[in-house]
C-alpha cells in the first residue's frame, strides 16, 4: 500500500471496525542525504529511505499506541490489532480529547527538492573556509544533510493534513588545538531553507568558530564568589528553557502538581524586559507546524510576556487534567524577544563575571536549583574579558535568575528554528579551585 | 526471528571493496504510570535493511525501512554508488581493509514478546505499592519498559553473525517536598538484560528496593546544599561506572582520538593512580556474564575485551576495523549501529574499573570531612577530559561517619588528573545498564566499577 492517503484512509476503517472509538494516524516516507566528515576529513556518504506509520487509538477512553515502519497491509493490520489490545489494557481517562473540528490542509514547507551536488559543494566550502579562517579549529565531527518528508495526518473526526517539507541541516563539533594544547568541544548547528550563500555565514557560526579559538590557554578559576553570568544560546537552552520547559509549565509537571509555577499564571515570574515564545510558523523557522500531536491548528503563543506568565505549554490532555488551557501549540521554535544592548556592551557593564558558552550540568531539579561546568567560558573583570576558564562550576536557581536581569542583548541567534539572545544574570555562584 | 534473506546476496557485493550487509529489528514496548495514570501505552518495531562499502578510505552507505531480497538490492546498489561518489570527489587514497578470518556466529532461538497488558499489570502493581507505603510523596512515576535489537549481518569478509539483545527494566521516580516547600526527586531503575516476562514475575521482589528509595528520599528532602568547592569524596559503585563512560572511555574511542581526544598523546603514559586498571568487556567480567553481552559487532568483527588502562597507564584504545588500521592495533569488536538505518561507530560495550581490596565502610571511615555520592542523573564529558556528574543521592561525611543527605548537586574533574588521586579502591563492583549511551545513535551499554576514595570539584552553595 504505497499511497499515503490511502493507507491512512484504511487505518481509520480498520481501526474504526476493530472497535476503536477514536483513532488518528500520521503515515510518513522520508529520505535523508547525508555526508559525514570526521577527524576533519570526508568519511561517510548516507543515504536512507524512511517510512514510519503511528497510529494511535481510544476505545472506551482508554488509550493505546503503535509505530512500525512497514506498509503492507498485512503488518499494518497486525499493528491496529495491537494497539487496540494495548487500549484495552490501559486504564479510562476521560481527559484524552482530540481536535473534532473537520478541516483539511495541503501544503509545501523548506525545500523539498535535494540538489546533492550543491551540499556537497557547500560542505566542502565550509571545511575550506574554516581551515582559511581558523587554522586552529579541528572540526571533530560535521554532518550535513537534506532532509524531506511527505506525510498524512489523519483522524477519525475528518482532520487531515498533508504536508511535504524539507531543509537542509549542517552541525558541527568541533575543538582548537595548538600542539598538545586542545579546548573543550564546541557545537554549531544551522537548518537552511536554500544554498544561497556560504555556510561559515549562516547563524552564528563563523562567530562561535572564532570564540573557540580563544579558549587554547583556559586558566582555572581561584577561590568561589557571587557575580554575573552572561549566558550565550546554547547555555542559555541548556540551563534556563531546560528548567522552564522541563519543569514548570508543561504537562509532567502540572498535572502531578510539581510545579513551583503552578499558581503563578498571570503573575511576575520575570524580569519585564523577558518575553518569552513558541512560534509554530515563523519567517525564521525554517519547517514550522501547523497542526498539535492531538490535531488542533498550531497558533503561535507567548509563554511569558514582560515578565509577566501568560500561558502554560499544556496539551489539551494536560489541559483537561489540570483545568487549564491548551497551549497553541509545543514545539522547540523558541523565540526570546532581543534587548536593547550589544554582547559587548553588556560586557563593558560587568565588575566580575563569566561568559558561559555551553553549560554541562546535572539536570536541574524540580524546584530549578542547578549546578555544572562552564564550557567553553571567558572570565570578566572590569568590563573586559580577561581569559579563557577551565574547571569553573556555576550554580543558581533559575526563578531567582530569571528575577535578576542584568541586560539581553541585541544579537541574537537565528538557526531555522530559535531565535535566543545572549542574558546576563546577576547573582549566580562561580566557583573554582 | 529475521528470516536469512541476505546471504544469497553476497554474490553482488561490489568486487574489491569491503561489504556489509546488514538486516535489523529493533523492537521497544513502554508503559508510564504517572501518580496512577497511564500517561503513555506504547509498542514500537522498527525493521529494515542496511548496505555499507568501504572504498579507499570512505565509506558509503544506504538504508530502506522494508526487509526484502528487492530492498538489499535496491540498498546495496546505493551504497556502492555512495562509496564511488565519495572515492572521486573525497578520496582518501587509503586502499582495502585488512581482511577478517571468515567465521559465523548465530543465536539459536528467538525471543519472547510479551502482551501490552503484562506491562501494565506489573507497572501497575509496583505503583499500587509505592501509593500504599510511600505517604509522604508529592508525586510518583513508574515506567515498565523493554527494548531489544536483532541483527543479521552478512559480510565480504569477517563474521557472519545472528544476534539478539533484549533488555528491560522498572523505573521508579518518587517526588517530595522539601520543609519550604521545594520539590525533590529521586529515582531508580530494576532490571537488565532479558525480555519482561523473564525479568519482572513477581512484583514483591522489587519491594525492598522501592523502600530503600523511599527511605533515601525522605532523607534527601532534609538534605543540604554541599560546599561547593575541591573535596575528597568516595564515588560509589555507580558513580564510578559513570566515570568510566563518560570520563575516560569516550576519549579513548579511536575516531575522537582522530578528532583530538586528549588520549592521544598519553598512550603509554601514566594517567591514573597504579590502583587503577580499565576495561571495556566484551561479554564477560570477572568470571561473569556482562549485563550486555556483545559477541559479533556490526563490522563482523569478534568481540574482545579492550584492556585501556592498566595499573595506571593507558594502554589502548576502542576502535572499528578502519580506525585499528590507523592505529596499527587489533579491531576488537567496538563497532556497533542502534537502528538497521545507523551505520556502526565505535562505541563502549561493557566498560568498567577492576575492584581493588578496601572495604566500603574503611573508605567512609578515613575521612574527615568530604562526601560519600552514590547515585548520579546524567553526566557529560569533553574530548579534553573534563566531565561532569549530575549527583542525585549522596551523603556529608563528617569525622569518618555518614552525616546529613545532600541536594542535587554536580561534580567535574579532569579525568586524567582526577584519576591520579585514587587512593582506596572498593572490592565490590556495581553494574548499571539500563541507559542509552549518546553518540550521533543512542546505544545500550554497561558501565560498572567499584567505590573509590578521590578529589573532586563539587557544586553547590
Amino acid at each position: 500500500m504505497d499511497n499515503l492517503e490511502s493507507l491512512a484512509e484504511y487505518i481509520m476503517v480498520e481501526a474504526r471496525a476493530q472497535g476503536a472509538d477514536y483513532v488518528h494516524c500520521v503515515v510518513r516516507e522520508s529520505e535523508k542525504r547525508e555526508f559525514n566528515v570526521d577527524g576533519g576529513r570526508f568519511s561517510l556518504m548516507r543515504t536512507l529511505f524512511n517510512r514510519d506509520v503511528s497510529i494511535t487509538v481510544l476505545k472506551g477512553s482508554r488509550k493505546g499506541s503503535v509505530h512500525i515502519n512497514r506498509f503492507d497491509e498485512g503488518s499494518v493490520y497486525d499493528a491496529i490489532s495491537e494497539c487496540i489490545a494495548a487500549s484495552e489494557s490501559a486504564e479510562p481517562d476521560p481527559a484524552w480529547q482530540f481536535c473534532d473540528e473537520p478541516t483539511e490542509q495541503i501544503y509545501v514547507q523548506g525545500a523539498p527538492v535535494c540538489d546533492t551536488e550543491k551540499l556537497f559543494f557547500r560542505t566542502k566550502e565550509l571545511l575550506e573556509d574554516i581551515r582559511e579562517r581558523h587554522p586552529k579549529i579541528l572540526i571533530e565531527q560535521m554532518i550535513t544533510s537534506h532532509d524531506v518528508y511527505r506525510s498524512v495526518y489523519m483522524n477519525s473526526n475528518c482532520v487531515m493534513y498533508h504536508p511535504t517539507a524539507g531543509a537542509y541541516n549542517f552541525s558541527l563539533m568541533y575543538s582548537g588545538h595548538e600542539g598538545e594544547k586542545s579546548t573543550s568541544f564546541f557545537g554549531s548547528d544551522v537548518t537552511l531553507a536554500n544554498l544561497d550563500k556560504p555556510v561559515i555565514e549562516c547563524a552564528l557560526i563563523d562567530r562561535e568558530l572564532g570564540e573557540i579559538e580563544k579558549q587554547l590557554d583556559p586558566e582555572p578559576l581561584e577561590g568561589k564568589f557571587t557575580g554575573t553570568v552572561l549566558l550565550a544560546p546554547a547555555a542559555l537552552s541548556e540551563i534556563v528553557l531546560d528548567a522552564v520547559f522541563g519543569d514548570f509549565v508543561s504537562d509532567s509537571s502540572l498535572i502531578d502538581g510539581t510545579s513551583i509555577w503552578k499558581d503563578k499564571l498571570g503573575e511576575k515570574v520575570a524580569d519585564d524586559r523577558l518575553t518569552i515564545s513558541l512560534k509554530a510558523m515563523d519567517d525564521d523557522v525554517v519547517i514550522g507546524s501547523r497542526v498539535t500531536g492531538e490535531g488542533y491548528p498550531a497558533e503561535s503563543f507567548d509563554l511569558i510576556r514582560n515578565g509577566r506568565l501568560v500561558s502554560f505549554d499544556l496539551s489539551q490532555y494536560g489541559a483537561n487534567k489540570t483545568g487549564q488551557k491548551r497551549a497553541g501549540c509545543s514545539t522547540g521554535n523558541v523565540f526570546i524577544t532581543a534587548g536593547e544592548q550589544s554582547t559587548d556592551e553588556i560586557i563593558k557593564g560587568i565588575g566580575r563575571g563569566v561568559l558561559v558558552m555551553r553549560f554541562s550540568g546535572g539536570t536541574p531539579a524540580p524546584s530549578g536549583e542547578f549546578s555544572g561546568v562552564a564550557k567553553n567560558a571567558f572570565l570578566i573583570e572590569d568590563g573586559k574579558i580577561t581569559g579563557a576558564l577551565t574547571e569553573t562550576m556555576i550554580s543558581g536557581c533559575v526563578p531567582d535568575m530569571l528575577n535578576s536581569i542584568r541586560a539581553i542583548s541585541s544579537d541574537v541567534l537565528k538557526d531555522g528554528s530559535v531565535s535566543l539572545p545572549y542574558i546576563a544574570f546577576d547573582g549566580v555562584t562561580i566557583s573554582g579551585k | 526471528m529475521l528470516d536469512d534473506i541476505l546471504s544469497v546476496r553476497k554474490s553482488e557485493f561490489h568486487s574489491g571493496s569491503h561489504t556489509e550487509l546488514r538486516g535489523q529489528l529493533n523492537r521497544s514496548r513502554k508503559v508510564t504510570l504517572l501518580s496512577g495514570s497511564v500517561v503513555a501505552n506504547a509498542r514500537s518495531d522498527i525493521s529494515g535493511v542496511s548496505a555499507r562499502v568501504y572504498k579507499n578510505g570512505t565509506y558509503g552507505f544506504s538504508s530502506m525501512a522494508e526487509y526484502s531480497p528487492e530492498a538489499a538490492a535496491k540498498v546495496l546498489h546505493a551504497a556502492a554508488e555512495n562509496a564511488d561518489f565519495m572515492d572521486l570527489h573525497a578520496g582518501a587514497g587509503k586502499g582495502p581493509l585488512p581482511a577478517l578470518p571468515r567465521k559465523t556466529y548465530r543465536v539459536q532461538n528467538g525471543i519472547n514478546d510479551p502482551a501490552q497488558k503484562v506491562y501494565i499489570d506489573f507497572a501497575k502493581a509496583l505503583d499500587a505499592y509505592v501509593a500504599e507505603h510511600c505517604p509522604e510523596l508529592v508525586s510518583r512515576v513508574v515506567v515498565a519498559m523493554e527494548d531489544s535489537m536483532e541483527k543479521l549481518l552478512v559480510t565480504s569478509d569477517g563474521m557472519d553473525a545472528h544476534t539478539i539483545l533484549p533488555r528491560s527494566y522498572c523505573y521508579v521516580v518518587m517526588t517530595a517536598q522539601t520543609g519550604d516547600g521545594q520539590p525533590v526527586e529521586l529515582f531508580k531503575s530494576f532490571g537488565g538484560e532479558g525480555t519482561f516476562d523473564l525479568n519482572f514475575t513477581d512484583p514483591a521482589v522489587w519491594y525492598p528496593q522501592i523502600d530503600s528509595l523511599y527511605e533515601n528520599i525522605m532523607k534527601k528532602r532534609e538534605g543540604v546544599y554541599a560546599d561547593a568547592g575541591l573535596k575528597t569524596v568516595i564515588l560509589g559503585g555507580m558513580m564510578t561506572g559513570m566515570l568510566s563512560h563518560e570520563a575516560v572511555g569516550h576519549t579513548v574511542e579511536a575516531d575522537l582520538v582522530l578528532s583530538g581526544s586528549v588520549a592521544g598523546h598519553n598512550l603509554n603514559k601514566q594517567v591514573a593512580s597504579p590502583l587503577v586498571t580499565l576495561t571495556d568487556f566484551a561479554n564477560t567480567a570477572f568470571g561473569k556474564r556482562c549485563p550486555l553481552p556483545v559477541y559479533v559487532d556490526d563490522e563482523g568483527t569478534k568481540a574482545q575485551d579492550v584492556t585501556l588502562i592498566k595499573d595506571g597507564i593507558l594502554t589502548g584504545y576502542m576502535n572499528s576495523r578502519e580506525s585499528a588500521l590507523h592505529f596499527g592495533m587489533e579491531p576488537r569488536g567496538n563497532a556497533r549501529a542502534w537502528l538497521f538505518s545507523d551505520e556502526p561507530l565505535i562505541r563502549m560495550r561493557n566498560t568498567s574499573v577492576h575492584p581493588g581490596t578496601d572495604k566500603l565502610e574503611d573508605m567512609i571511615a578515613s575521612i574527615d570531612d568530604g562526601y560519600y555520592l552514590i547515585d548520579s542523573g546524567n553526566g557529560q564529558a569533553d574530548t579534553t577530559g573534563e566531565f561532569m556528574f549530575g549527583v542525585t543521592m549522596g551523603y556529608e561525611i563528617k569525622n569518618g561517619k555518614l552525616g546529613k543527605a545532600l541536594l542535587d548537586t554536580t561534580i567535574s574533574g579532569v579525568a586524567f588528573d582526577m584519576l591520579k588521586t585514587v587512593d582506596m579502591v572498593g572490592d565490590t563492583v556495581v553494574w548499571a545498564s539500563s541507559g542509552f549511551c549518546g553518540k550521533k545513535q543512542p546505544m545500550p551499554v554497561g558501565m560498572g566499577g567499584p567505590a573509590l576514595r578521590c578529589k573532586v570539584m563539587i557544586g553547590g552553595r
